[in-house]
């Protein structure tokens, strides 16, 4: 009887299934079967013994010996669409998840597949959800894609030109913040807070200046630990600089405005620096003819530490910095141009210049006929940059080049984001976008 | 921006729907409702979980998510008020075990839900940021139940009044209490603070307030602290037993406040009963509990070491400054270490062994012990009575114990060049004399001050103990190679003492007796012809004889005497009576000792081997002596001592103060010199400063005295003073 007492017998759609309490507790305390075998519930199974279950039979012997092994196998007669629709069900997700993929690493990175779009012209802009998700913005189309790479309804902001999209993250899964241009007239554009699974905007960003609410263009986003939501603004007449919002109420809290002779409100990109409380702004050619990087302190309303090469020599054409990341940790800013040579300042020196790690020699003369300008994005220590059709990741504390990602379909890259312990990175030409994955730990 | 309308849907799964009965979330939701019924109702057995979860699943599933959760909340609201209504209606006492039965069904059924809508929690509710099923179950419980008007108040005071009626030592039930606490807890921290904590803590505090008058009035210091320590422990059982763990701090701060930082002052201040009574009585029950509850609240400690240290300093100072205690050196340094133990062992035993304390009483003992300037002089003679018989048939870690004990005392004298001048003096009395009872405690006492004050400190002391061992091996050379010549003589030993090491004393010679005299010179001989270029002066007044001396009856004695009084008994083999005069004449030993000497053997009852004429207690020059032949002792040996007062007389402190004082000024120069060769330009006051930090280890130097060596030095040029500022001086090389 002993041994009787541990054992499970279930009739899930008609086929019986036989297996143990030991392994259904480690489907969690979330799961079906916690709930199901929670002591207040006075259980009756059938006359045979069993306990019925209404679902499908082959999805269930696939979550079952998921429960048992910790690996995923799913035969080619089962859609995966059909099998994550159960574990939904059953509460199983998060081990789904976890069987088929691992912890980042961009070094053992493989590609999971390639999802293609429809969006007319080039992509804008592709960001990770915390989740696995992602969200691609194409001209003033958002399309949302969630962890299985289940299309969900696209957003449309009333055909405004998206500029850039953000995920709020862990305390909102759902929560995705969309920029858009200024339509002229219409008092209408700048940002919002859109729901990701209905597509609800929940509420705007407004930028208000003495007290009026204007109309404005938000470009680069970007977010703190602390709640905040930053971003770009140009408005009709004053409003160039940086807004920052508080996410939870969509107010307005601080505005940073744009000093005479600098660029802040066509920013590229914005970047919450953790560890000295600041803002990096980055303004890049060719939205501008110069490049304008500097570190914006809200606390004391000044900019700690700026550079830009209006200031250098005008003789060298090919070092023209295309995007910027700081490296809290090193105190200093990685820069790219755009024959992917990387370059570095120092942020403990006052608008030092760049020091250059030329591999430019190597790529020249093997230039694609439509270039796309490099991005640079840095996860855990290791450095990523893309560049024509593929991305190279850089480790160790003189950033050597330890991998490159490149897969042929699609053209050149055009954007790419890493989060929710996967990499996507959009193409230009077919509009196209690739997921890499890192694989699950081995079992054996 | 955007609006609902303009979306567009993409979304190809749904463009072949089903086309559901347009009932069928009427009907599922009647099921669900049903269900939750049975539940509250304690009907559950009838209920299948599959049907349930899937029916809620294909509600949320079919976009009835809305339909499901709006019907949960008032499905379950309207439980929550048939629920308060039973509880109001309960009567007195019922009223805590009525809502505890409720809360403890409601949570069961709440589990139950959950379980069912579990597919709802885990997909619909975070995509439309709604409240999750089990934390609006509680939200729920809080504005139905704990936040009713009939309810609110009526817990509130309930819990207060059960605490209260603890407190005044009635048996309450504790697990309901807790429950109903928990229950708060579980509400969220602000209901458990708001609608108990904050009402508790403001009434606890009223409640002590008016004890601690009360106790302050009728108790003494010892029993108002026992009964606050209870209460306190009270508390603090109180809270591991049904509070917040978090309420501890809080409502220990209100007792720590009200019974004892306002009765502070007066607590340690009461009279009879107060602090300096309980030191006095060696209380160290009531003074644990003192210092352990004081350190509960600011300033606590900070009060009692004051107190204590004022204390210590007030009798510290009654006992150095006593003429009465300052007669004999050993009782006088015997009750400093007694009194040293008392507080020890009060620290150790009721203060925790606290630093801050320890400090309090180092430093208290520094301040009075320098008040009497002869301290040094008595803990040297102290330990100079330790030496010589006190630790006669002690063991070797008590003869540890009590240097160690020595040493500390030794710690807190400012003059320790004094102490040295006297340890010095005492040491070689005691090793001439050979009354040392062990080399190895003295060897030890050296170490420690080595370890204490430095090589410096102990060198000539340890020149003394290799000059007694020197000696001996001379002394063996010295017969071995002479004694065939030596033939009956008297037997000789010298004590060869290096200058310098030795405290130096005016060399008074003295006529020895011939016989003593051709020894004597043999030795010199001796001597010189083993050890070039050396001169030998005879301490006289240092040296002490054996001689045999035979009295009427033919009774036989041996004499312990001085040198001097040797020279003047030898005199009496030669004649039966001589005049003071004569005495002098023959044997030219200093006034005053000759003085001391005759008075030693003339006057000293039981050792008078002289008689003298007239007779009294003082020596004059007219006295004439004579051989006392009647005199008799029991004992075979006879140890004539010399009057000299133990202490040192007045002149002779004066002699010693001068000695100090000049052996000080060379040390000033050094340090000065030091001083000025590293930083070659200093202004008065800053030299002052440094010295006097150079010098504190071993004496406190006088400003007045350092001036006075830097115009020395300046007079002999190893100083200026610069031209413009006549405050700085330069070093000169």
């Amino acid at each position: 009887m002993a041994i009787q007492k541990d054992r499970v017998r279930f009739n899930v759609g008609g086929k019986i299934f036989e297996t143990t309490a030991t392994t259904l507790a480690i489907a969690g305390r979330e799961s079906y079967f916690a709930a199901m075998f929670d002591e207040n519930w006075d259980l009756q199974t059938n006359p045979a013994g069993e306990y019925f279950i209404d679902r499908n039979p082959d999805c269930f012997s696939i979550l079952l010996d998921l429960l048992r092994t910790g690996e995923l196998y799913i035969p080619p007669n089962v859609p995966e669409k059909l099998l994550y629709r159960e574990a939904l069900f059953y509460g199983l997700t998060d081990h789904i998840r976890s069987a088929k993929w691992g912890q980042f690493d961009g070094n053992r990175l493989h590609p999971l597949k390639s999802v293609t779009g429809r969006a007319p012209g080039d992509g804008t802009a592709i960001r990770a959800s915390p989740d696995g998700g992602c969200c691609v913005a194409h001209g003033s189309m958002v399309h949302i894609y969630d962890w299985m790479l289940e299309e969900h309804p696209p957003i449309n902001l009333d055909y405004q030109r998206v500029n850039d999209a953000g995920w709020v993250g862990s305390g909102d899964p759902t929560g995705l913040v969309i920029s858009t241009c200024e339509r002229l007239g219409r008092g209408q554009g700048g940002m919002g807070l859109f729901n990701s699974t209905t597509g609800e905007l929940r509420y705007k960003f407004n930028v208000t200046h003495e007290n009026v609410v204007k109309s404005y263009t938000a470009g680069a986003l970007c977010f703190n630990d602390g709640c905040n939501l930053f971003s770009s603004c140009k408005g009709r007449s004053n409003e160039y600089g940086i807004g920052v919002w508080d996410q939870n109420t969509g107010q307005q809290v601080d505005f940073f405005y744009e000093p005479h002779g600098w660029s802040l409100g066509d920013a590229d990109k914005l970047q919450w620096l953790n560890g000295s409380n600041c803002l990096l702004v980055a303004t890049l050619f060719p939205r501008k003819d110069n490049c304008y990087i500097s570190l914006l302190d809200f606390r004391s309303k000044s900019m700690v530490w700026s550079w830009s090469d209006m200031w250098s020599p005008a003789n060298s054409d090919d070092r023209r910095v295309r995007d910027a990341i700081a490296m809290e940790e090193n105190s200093s800013i990685c820069v790219v141009n755009e024959f992917e040579d990387l370059g570095f300042m120092d942020l403990r020196r006052e608008s030092g210049s760049v020091r250059w790690s030329s591999r430019s020699r190597l790529m020249k003369g093997k230039m694609p006929d439509e270039p796309c300008y490099p991005k640079l994005a840095l996860h855990e220590g290791q450095l990523f940059s893309s560049m024509n059709d593929c991305i190279s990741v850089f480790c160790g504390s003189d950033w050597v080049l330890t991998s490159r990602l490149r897969r042929s379909f699609g053209g050149s890259i055009c954007d790419f984001s890493i989060g929710g312990d996967r990499l996507f990175a959009l193409h230009s030409e077919e509009n196209v976008f690739d997921i890499w994955e890192t694989p699950p730990p081995s079992i054996v | 921006m955007s609006s609902q309308k303009k979306r567009n849907f993409q979304i190809e799964a749904f463009k072949h729907r089903v086309v559901v009965d347009p009932k069928y979330a009427e009907k599922t939701w009647k099921i669900l409702e049903h269900a939750i019924h049975e539940i509250y109702n304690h009907n559950a057995s009838g209920l299948s979980f599959e049907e349930l979860y899937r029916n809620a699943y294909n509600m949320v599933l079919h976009k009835f998510g809305e339909k499901l959760y709006s019907g949960l909340v008032s499905t379950m609201t309207e439980h929550l008020k048939e629920i308060a209504a039973s509880v109001e209606a309960s009567q007195g006492p019922l009223f805590l075990e009525e809502l505890n039965t409720k809360w403890m069904e409601h949570n069961k059924a709440l589990q139950m839900i959950r379980d069912i809508l579990m597919y709802m929690d885990r997909t619909y509710i975070p995509s439309t940021h709604k409240t999750p099923v089990h934390k609006l179950g509680l939200n729920l419980w809080r504005d139905n139940i704990v936040y009713s008007i009939n309810i609110q108040t009526r817990l509130k005071d309930t819990l207060l009044e059960i605490v209260q009626k603890e407190r005044n030592g009635e048996v309450i039930n504790r697990g309901l209490m807790r429950n109903i606490v928990k229950m708060l807890m579980d509400l969220g921290p602000s209901v458990y603070q708001q609608d108990f904590e904050q009402p508790f803590l403001d009434v606890s505090a009223n409640f002590y307030r008016g004890e601690s008058q009360h106790f302050i009035e009728c108790c003494d210091c010892g029993e108002y602290l026992k009964k606050a320590e209870k209460r306190l422990n009270e508390e603090i059982d109180r809270v591991a037993h049904y509070l917040d763990v978090k309420s501890e701090v809080k409502i220990t701060n209100v007792v720590e406040k009200e019974m004892i930082e306002s009765q502070m002052n007066r607590l340690v201040h009461m009279e009879n009963s107060g602090l300096v009574n309980m030191i006095v009585d060696d209380k160290y029950d009531d003074l644990g509990r003192i210092y352990n509850l004081f350190r509960r609240v600011s300033n606590g400690l900070a009060l009692i070491r004051d107190v204590m240290t004022s204390h210590i300093r007030e009798t510290g100072k009654e006992l150095v400054i006593d003429p009465e205690r300052v007669k004999d050196p050993v009782e006088f340094v015997q009750r400093l270490l007694e009194e040293k133990d008392k507080h020890d062992k009060i620290i150790n035993l009721a203060f925790n062994n606290d630093k801050t304390f320890q400090n309090a009483l180092n430093s208290s003992f520094e301040y009075f012990i320098n008040l009497n300037p002869r301290s040094p002089e008595f803990i040297s003679l102290f330990v100079d009575d330790k030496l010589r018989k006190g630790l006669k048939g002690v063991t070797e870690e008590d003869v540890e114990v009590a240097l160690d004990k020595v040493m500390m005392l030794f710690r807190y004298l400012q003059e320790k060049d004094v102490f040295e001048k006297y340890y010095k003096q005492h040491l070689a009395k005691r090793l001439l004399s050979g009354k040392s009872v062990s080399e190895d405690a003295e060897r030890s006492l050296i170490l420690k001050l080595k370890t204490e004050c430095g090589y410096q400190f102990t060198s000539k002391l340890e020149g003394m103990f290799t000059d007694m061992k020197t000696s001996q091996d001379t002394m063996q050379g010295f017969y071995e190679s002479m004694g065939h010549m030596l033939s009956d003589g008297p037997t000789l030993t010298v004590h060869v003492l290096t200058t310098g090491s030795w405290p130096t004393q005016s060399t008074t010679t003295c006529n020895l007796p011939p016989e003593i005299l051709t020894v004597c010179d043999k030795f010199k001989t001796y001597y010189l012809g083993t050890h070039n270029g050396r001169r030998l002066t005879w301490q006289t007044n240092m040296g002490s004889a054996d001689i045999k001396a035979t009295f009427s009856r033919g009774q036989k004695h041996e004499l312990n005497v001085s040198t001097y009084q040797m020279c003047v008994l030898m005199l009496f083999n030669n004649a039966d009576g001589l005049s003071y005069k004569e005495i002098e004449q023959a044997v030219e030993i200093p006034t005053l000792e000759l003085k001391r000497c005759l008075q030693s053997l003339a006057c000293a009852k039981g050792k008078n081997v002289l008689r003298k004429e007239p007779m009294s207690k003082d020596v004059s020059e007219d006295d004439e002596f004579f051989f006392n032949e009647k005199f008799s002792s029991k004992f075979y040996k006879v140890k004539i001592g010399t009057v000299v007062a133990q202490k040192e007389s007045e002149p002779e402190k004066q002699e010693t103060r001068q000695r100090v004082e000049e052996d000080r000024k060379p040390q000033i120069e050094a340090a000065v010199v030091r001083i000025m060769k590293a930083r070659r330009v200093l202004d008065h006051n800053n030299i002052v400063a440094e010295v006097t930090k150079q010098l504190q280890s071993r004496f406190l130097p006088n400003p007045v005295v350092i001036k006075k060596r830097i115009e020395s030095l300046i007079e002999r040029e190893f100083l200026e003073r610069d031209r413009d500022d006549r405050k700085l001086y330069r070093y000169l090389a």
